[in-house]
């Protein structure tokens, strides 16, 4: 995968705001850092790491990053916590808890932390936090994760091991809990410059389309996510049927799967029998590093939809609102950050909400192109890559700094 | 004309914190208002302003947002919307006047007070991070250079945060400008502008129209000249 240099962001974010970048990583240049999460490959948080960690490298941050190793059995558990704090009803059993530990204990058998900082994202290797205590860094743990409703003995198990540590990052500020830790705000961001985001021509969008079959002279209706029950793919389906009512459209869910979510399959499985033999119905599983295909896609459709239940940050969402394309999204989670209603997108709290705006959208392209471009906006100042890397080097000077408001290098 | 000390353009960053603090209704939101640190009340003060600069006048702050959306309180959202921060060099007084405001509400609407929100006030708070830029002005064509050339958040920390956050009675511009080259003219025209029905792209504009625009400098005749076209 080709690696976008640093002098590359400054013809894409305002020249000064990349100064001022700059001018930041000059004073913790040299710092070394560790990210640590669940797996290298599938979901925002690896999508992320893979662009962010090459780029902290170059301005001057030695930068590593690992992942977790765990069994099929320990990924289950994990996904159930992460159903769990996400709020959803589930049995967690102490032989599940005790999976959780062996596995994060074993992991620190291979690990040695001899850095200044130790990122730790999402609740998989929190328990890592063990080794702290040999350790002379100044250990961060990530929530990427809806934790505002959790269910409360999972987060009580968790909130044992995070309560250890010296700071907490959320993203957003009701995802926060009663820590007596400091907690920050950092948004998730994307990588303008990657696969999944560069500006495409035509015929690269063209090609996506023959090979998918898709016709661009009808409406198509896009989400893109993983095959998540928390993404509601067959609520998707419901509302593309209602739109299908009204309007000759086609509906592309497409996804791809993560190592660490052994529950894909079952739902992608509902799914396709929900799709049925509508041939407007474009099921899509994709294979890692199908970036190129998923921005096509996106950019090819006519409206975006995230019809999520719950929702951490909504990086799909991101990546539509950064092509400038009109979303319809679920008020839930982080999107209700990125989607100001009426100005950046239109947010839905239904099935049928979610139908009826789609339907406005696709018979008033001027509104949608408007709202596209302010989405575009909303982005570039704030969830871009270059934002998240000046925030982590602010917090770098937060951890050195600790209890001032003001600091002045 | 040399200034005495050049302008040295400081630039600040903010990491968010989060405090921990939420309030469900009025009651709550006004207890935590007297009591919250004050780079909580500045953050929200600022936060929308600093952080919607594409869409201006959109967004006033954060204690008028909630209040209107969340309580449909829109009369008392109104009045939290008109407090113009520009009146305040403090933070102690500006708190005050925001609680004045919503204990006045709540003394003539009691039952306003206990209406849930649909979601909670979250108190967070910045943690700034001041430095100082590569830029340093001599004489006041040189400074409205560089006032194009540095950051956003330059121009924040010198006309907002030095005025407000930490204690400066005015902006850092016209503090200058007085000292320097004794105009307090040119600098009460600054101090004067009102910055928060502005984007910061269109206070720039301003301040160098103001500093640079009239004079017959190399600045002036550029902007003479965009200004004919």
């Amino acid at each position: 995968m080709a690696k976008s240099k640093i002098e590359e962001y400054a013809k894409i974010i305002r020249p000064q705001n990349f100064d001022e970048l700059m001018l930041l990583a000059e004073k913790v240049r040299g710092r070394r850092l560790r990210m640590v999460n669940a797996t290298s490959v599938g979901g925002g948080v690896a999508e992320i790491l893979t662009r962010v960690v090459p780029l902290f490298n170059e301005l001057g941050i030695k930068t590593k990053w690992e992942a977790i190793k765990g069994s099929g059995e320990f990924f289950g558990v994990t996904k159930a916590f992460h159903n769990a704090l996400h709020g959803s009803k589930t049995d967690i059993t102490e032989q599940m808890l005790n999976i959780y530990n062996e596995t994060n204990k074993a992991n620190l058998a291979d690990m040695s932390f001899d850095d200044d900082v130790v990122i730790i994202h999402d609740p998989q290797p929190a328990g890592l936090i063990a080794a702290k205590e040999n350790s002379k860094a100044k250990w961060v743990w990530r929530c990427h994760i809806d934790t505002s409703h959790p269910q409360p003995d999972v987060w009580n198990f968790l909130k044992g091991f995070v309560e250890k540590y010296d700071a907490s990052i959320f993203s957003t500020p009701w995802f926060a809990k009663g820590l007596p830790i400091p907690q920050y705000f950092i948004y998730p961001a994307i990588d303008p410059l990657a696969e999944k985001n560069r500006e495409l021509s035509a015929h690269e969008i063209n090609a996506v389309l023959q090979k998918y079959k898709l016709d661009r002279s009808r409406p198509i209706i896009t989400q893109v996510s993983r095959f998540d029950y928390l993404k509601d793919p067959l609520g998707v389906i419901e509302t593309y049927k209602l739109v299908k009512k009204h309007i000759d459209c086609q509906l592309v869910l497409a996804g791809g799967g993560a190592s660490d979510d052994p529950e894909g399959g079952q739902v992608l499985k509902e799914v396709q029998e929900a799709a049925g033999n509508d041939k407007d119905i474009h099921v899509l599983l994709l294979p890692d590093f199908a970036d190129l295909e998923i921005n096509a896609l996106q950019r090819a459709s006519t409206v975006v939809l995230q019809k999520s239940l719950r929702e951490g940050f909504g990086l799909t969402v991101t990546e539509a609102l950064w092509k400038a394309k009109p979303v319809v999204a679920s008020a839930v989670g982080g999107i209700t950050l990125q989607v100001i209603h009426n100005f950046t997108g239109l947010l839905v709290h239904s099935i049928e909400g979610a139908a009826y705006q789609i339907r406005y959208l696709i018979n008033n392209p001027q509104a949608a192109k408007k709202l596209g471009e302010y989405g575009r906006e909303h982005v570039r100042e704030k969830f871009l890559i270059t934002r998240k890397l000046r925030n982590y080097l602010l917090l770098f000077l937060a951890l050195e700094n600790a209890g001032k408001d003001i600091i002045q290098l | 004309m040399i200034a005495k000390t050049p302008f040295e353009f400081h630039t600040s960053s903010q990491l968010v914190a989060i405090t921990g603090r939420k309030a469900a209704d009025l009651n709550e939101f006004l207890a935590i208002l007297k009591e919250i640190e004050d780079s909580s009340i500045f953050y929200h003060v600022h936060h929308a302003f600093r952080e919607y600069q594409f869409a201006p006048g959109l967004y006033t702050n954060d204690f008028a947002h909630w209040v209107g959306d969340e309580l449909n309180e829109n009369v008392l959202a109104e009045k939290l919307a008109n407090i113009n921060i520009k009146d305040y060099t403090e933070i102690k007084s500006l708190r005050a006047r925001i609680a004045e405001i919503v204990d006045n509400y709540l003394q003539a609407n009691p039952d306003s007070g206990r209406l849930k929100a649909r979601h909670k006030f979250y108190f967070c708070k910045n943690v700034g991070i001041i430095q100082k830029t590569r830029y340093a002005a001599w004489d006041l064509e040189e400074f409205c250079g560089m006032l194009h050339r540095v950051g956003l958040r330059s121009l924040f920390f010198h006309f907002f945060e030095a005025r407000l956050r930490l204690g400066r009675k005015s902006n850092d511009f016209s503090d200058w400008i007085k000292f320097n080259f004794g105009d307090e003219r040119l600098a009460r025209q600054i101090e004067a502008l009102d910055p928060y029905l502005y984007t910061m792209d269109q206070l720039r504009d301003q301040m160098i129209g103001l500093i640079c625009g009239n004079k017959d400098t190399i600045m002036g005749r550029i902007l003479k000249w965009l200004k004919a076209r």
